[in-house]
């Protein structure tokens, strides 16, 4: 299980000179996940959420969590703009980042310039905490765990194709069906026919530069990208009533999805509603996964909500464990059981009532412990009393 | 092992929790092992009876968090309130789903959702500590000495605080 503190989140910016980051942090992140929007949603009372996030808050609750209006899966429109701003957040994170630490260690070390090397070093040593995590970790957030060179080339590498793909735009022979006539003087400017007559007079015949390429900023591109990733869209799931199915018909259906169709029916109901807020969700996905993906994350969800359940050491299960730390146990709650003591002697032996619990624990030893209350030996050989009827 | 939705989430409030906790709160998951159970420590607020002392108190998250909300329970007695169960149960009404209102009273929008977080649940309860709400008692004697033997209620409180102190 990954460290809490190896998540990235905004606090990370408080102890830097870019604390003023954290608040932007904030809001670029989804308030159910508490992570990176991840194929961000609006509902239609104009809220922001992850697809799978919102999609299982409806399922549950048929409202949005933030103003409590009633709302439909159906509802959801895609945020482009808001995926454009992670994106481009997350690609500057680890750079600002340690760029941000690196200034709040010189500035720890009094800004002097020949102690430079320590916080390089400490930068160093950084680095390889997060190495280790990724590989520790392949799955946690990868803007983190890679180091800034690395991933300014990734960076690159990922917006190569798109500038090929934004170079169709001055090929002659590629006419997009606009509406526009181009120049026939070859100045390669389209327009609407009406304007054409004003712009033949003017015009030169001369190309007029190529407008400067979005694509090296990142720009968002949706009706590209759709164009590129959903040649063979994924249709989304329909809600199934399942009253109206019998569990012959429900198992069927299960099967056809291929999905596992074991189980009692309350969790086949659970299954097909996880199944589907994840499938849907990765329709919302610009790179939808491939189905097996999905399936993997079905078997996450089986694991820790659904019906495969690995017992989960509770609290109360904690204590009858037989490697429970009896020790610690007893020296963290030495307190408790200390007031608990006290209370419990108050009730039996008038007497003591006007003794301090500090003095009590000293002395417990020769008290014989009241009827009433339970008695548990510790591991510190003492009975202690519980006293169920304590105020 | 796999972690669930549920877990990340409450290691994302676990770091912020305790990268920037707030004043007087305290709180995290008693083992790393089990994101689902944790222990906080809230000081009383000052200006109320409730001033000087620290009440520890134990939350339980539910598989399906944030979907549903934790509970939360005040260990080792002595919190005298109109809204805690004399066994130590908190009951505020952000702990409680929007579906399941067993009193009748409490506006949706003061319930759980789930974008609330541990950090709010634990602030809800300083506030809650120092203006109890007794259209709910939880603890009906205590809903009743603090309506109508508002001085008893405060010493009480106060010796409460004194003797969880050990004084």
């Amino acid at each position: 299980m990954a460290e809490p503190f190896d998540i990235p989140d905004s606090t990370d910016w408080l102890n830097t000179p870019l604390l003023l980051l954290a608040p932007l942090e904030n809001s670029l992140r989804c308030q159910i996940c508490k992570d990176f929007f991840d194929n961000p949603v609006l509902t239609s009372c104009s809220h922001t959420f992850c697809s799978l996030c919102i999609r299982r808050c409806l399922s549950n609750e048929g409202r949005c969590p933030t103003c409590r209006l009633q709302d439909q899966e159906l509802k959801l429109r895609r945020n482009w703009i808001v995926q454009e701003l992670v994106e481009q957040f997350q690609n500057a994170r680890e750079p600002m980042l340690s760029l941000a630490r690196k200034e709040a260690a010189r500035l720890t070390n009094g800004g002097d310039d020949i102690q430079q090397p320590a916080p390089k070093k400490r930068r160093v040593g950084f680095l390889d905490q997060d190495e280790e995590a990724e590989a520790a970790d392949p799955g946690s957030q990868r803007m983190r765990t890679r180091s800034r060179g690395v991933k300014v080339e990734v960076a690159m590498q990922e917006e190569e194709p798109e500038v090929i793909e934004d170079s169709q735009d001055d090929d002659e022979d590629f006419v997009p069906e606009d509406g526009l006539f181009s120049c026939p003087l070859g100045c390669g400017r389209r327009m609407k026919e009406a304007v054409m007559f004003t712009h033949l007079d003017v015009c030169t015949g001369q190309k007029a530069p190529s407008p400067a390429k979005p694509a090296t900023f990142g720009s968002l591109q949706p009706q590209r990208h759709a164009t590129q990733n959903f040649i063979d869209p994924p249709e989304r799931l329909p809600a199934i009533n399942y009253s109206l199915l019998k569990d012959g018909q429900l198992k069927k259906k299960f099967r056809e999805l291929g999905i596992p169709d074991w189980g009692s029916r309350a969790l086949l109901q659970r299954r097909h509603t996880e199944w589907m807020n994840l499938w849907n969700a990765n329709c919302d996905s610009r790179n939808p996964k491939p189905k097996r993906e999905l399936l993997n994350e079905l078997k996450i969800w089986e694991k820790t909500q659904g019906g495969a359940q690995t017992p989960f050491a509770s609290a109360a299960d904690e204590i009858t464990r037989k490697d429970f730390d009896r020790e610690k146990w007893s020296s963290s709650h030495d307190d408790d059981f200390k007031r608990l003591i006290a209370n419990a002697r108050k009730k039996s032996d008038a007497q003591i009532r006007s003794t301090i619990p500090g003095a009590l624990a000293a002395s417990e030893d020769n008290v014989p412990a009241p009827a009433g209350p339970i008695e548990i030996p510790m591991g510190n050989g003492d009975p202690v009393v519980i006293d169920s009827d304590g105020p | 092992m796999a972690s669930s939705v549920a877990q990340k989430r409450l290691f994302h409030e676990y770091k912020n929790l305790s990268t920037n906790p707030p004043e007087g709160i305290t709180a995290g998951p008693v083992s790393e092992d089990d994101m689902f159970y944790w222990e906080a420590l809230i000081e009383g607020p000052g200006d109320t009876p409730f001033e000087g002392g620290v009440f520890a108190a134990e939350l339980k998250f539910p598989k399906d968090y944030p979907l549903s909300p934790p509970t939360m329970k005040f260990v080792g007695g002595g919190v005298w309130h109109p809204n805690v169960y004399p066994n130590g149960t908190v009951c505020i009404s952000i702990l409680h789903p929007p579906g399941d209102d067993p009193n009748h009273y409490e506006h949706a929008s003061e319930r759980w959702s789930p974008i609330q977080s541990v950090e709010k649940i634990l602030i809800s309860v300083m506030s809650m500590l120092a203006e109890p709400n007794d259209e709910s008692p939880a603890n009906v004697e205590a809903a009743k000495m603090w309506r109508e033997r508002r001085p008893e209620y405060e010493q009480k409180v106060r010796d409460e605080v004194r003797k969880g102190l050990g004084l």
